[in-house]
């Protein structure tokens, strides 16, 4: 537990030093939105509307995926990655650390892309907000969590850039299609469908699980 | 003779004999009174996704031994069930759109189990590919195997989302007893018999490569360390 917390703080620390990899994805972020916003039907009737939920998840997927992909990267500098294994904990809590931090960035950009899709697609996402963070927080934690496992192998793959997308993608539909149908009965009629919310948790449970046990072996030099 | 070499024996055997009595029965089959001939595409289709989900099944049963034993023949295993795997995956997915073009009018829909079945393809071939990128074999062995068992817990979840997403079932559920024409259950036995043969024989064949690589990557290492 001692070593989530370390690891979590020291990621964020250095992330508040260098500010990289928020701005980064960000920055990503935004330009995915007004590239969405471009090729989405002209006008804001409803068929525009109906792939708001599905473009929203586009771009925190891609976010993440940029974000992720950094995740892994600073900790091969000086070896970093071999301290880590050799520190005298379980793997695991070091994995929840990592996770937590990607969690935690993502989080932030979700929040500004949210109020980006707002400000373009010209919603009123106010009477929704907190629903829509319980969402957006469920599909993140799917993400971060088999994206940290991922990521941590990636990295030391040949093209680790091209690599991560290609392990996560074809993983991610379940988390996606929870995270989207929630989403779009939550924009288009207010309310938020059970079956969706359980896949979402049933899903963030399983990977979280398969991660936690099988990250010990990923670090394994 | 080698145990391998006699296997190779044993199953090119095999396929040869259920290759050509499964080619006479499927072309003696009558022909579907409702579908016309296209149906006998099908007697390809079914048998091509038994190799195929025995391969992907193979793939991570081997890669969680891989991880359990630490034994590099394991891993071997786990590779070259994975490659056998996504060969048959391929036709089932190459088959399943003629037969459908012909019966539903479209090559593609985003049924249940067609989904299902490319996104099984699409995790076994970032399987592969993952396992071409990673330098060192321990390191590959260990990633691959990995990301094989959590390409093994996704299914089911894969299965509840694509429920969810109101995949409706157009495709025909299994057969059960007695739905088939006279006549038509010699060749669909004999194609998944064949199936299981060709399965086996590229299965031994993709073994014997993969052994043949890491006796030769033992040589090489020996050779460099003695030049040192």
């Amino acid at each position: 537990m001692n070593a989530l917390l370390a690891v979590l703080w020291k990621d964020l620390v250095s992330e508040w030093r260098s500010r990289d990899r928020l701005v980064a994805m960000g920055v990503f972020a935004l330009l995915v939105v007004i590239v969405l916003y471009l090729a989405a039907p002209p006008g804001a009737g409803p068929e525009a509307r109906a792939h708001v939920p599905g473009l929203l998840w586009v771009a925190y997927l891609f976010a993440g995926v940029l974000g992720l992909n950094r995740a892994f990267a600073t900790e091969l500098e000086n070896e970093a990655l071999s301290l880590l294994a050799l520190a005298p904990v379980e793997r695991g809590w070091i994995f929840l650390g990592k996770a937590l931090a990607s969690l935690l960035l993502l989080l932030v950009v979700q929040a500004a892309t949210a109020v980006a899709f707002a400000l373009a697609f010209d919603l009123d996402l106010w009477p929704v907000a907190g629903r829509l963070a319980g969402v957006a927080a469920l599909g993140a934690a799917g993400l971060c969590s088999v994206g940290t496992l991922f990521s941590a192998i990636a990295v030391r793959t040949q093209y680790r850039e091209v690599m991560l997308p290609l392990l996560l993608l074809p993983l991610l539909v379940p988390v996606l299609l929870g995270a989207v149908r929630a989403t779009n009965a939550l924009l288009l009629e207010g309310t938020l469908p059970w079956p969706a919310l359980q896949l979402l948790l049933v899903t963030d449970g399983v990977f979280l699980i398969v991660s936690f046990l099988t990250f010990e072996v990923v670090l394994d030099e | 003779m080698s145990r391998n070499t006699l296997l190779l024996r044993l199953t090119t055997a095999a396929l040869a004999v259920c290759a050509l009595l499964w080619a006479w029965f499927v072309w003696q089959a009558p022909i579907d009174s409702m579908q016309g001939p296209i149906q006998k595409i099908l007697y390809v289709h079914v048998p091509c996704v038994l190799g195929a989900y025995l391969g992907f099944a193979l793939t991570a049963l081997s890669g969680a031994a891989y991880l359990w034993r630490r034994d590099e023949r394991f891993d071997r295993l786990s590779a070259a069930s994975a490659e056998v795997g996504v060969f048959f995956c391929t036709l089932v997915l190459l088959t399943g759109p003629i037969w459908a073009k012909g019966t539903w009018g479209r090559w593609w829909t985003w049924d249940l189990r067609l989904t299902l079945t490319l996104l099984l393809y699409l995790v076994y071939v970032s399987y592969l590919l993952l396992r071409s990128f990673t330098e060192g074999s321990e390191r590959a062995a260990r990633f691959a195997a990995v990301y094989a068992i959590a390409g093994l817990a996704v299914i089911p979840l894969n299965y509840f989302a694509i429920d969810l997403a109101g995949g409706r079932t157009v495709h025909p559920e299994n057969l059960e007893r007695g739905s088939l024409g006279a006549g038509m259950g010699a060749p669909f036995a004999l194609g998944m018999l064949t199936a299981l043969a060709a399965f086996a024989y590229l299965l031994v064949r993709r073994l014997e490569v993969g052994t043949l690589r890491a006796e030769l990557d033992r040589l090489e290492a020996e050779t460099a360390r003695s030049e040192a």
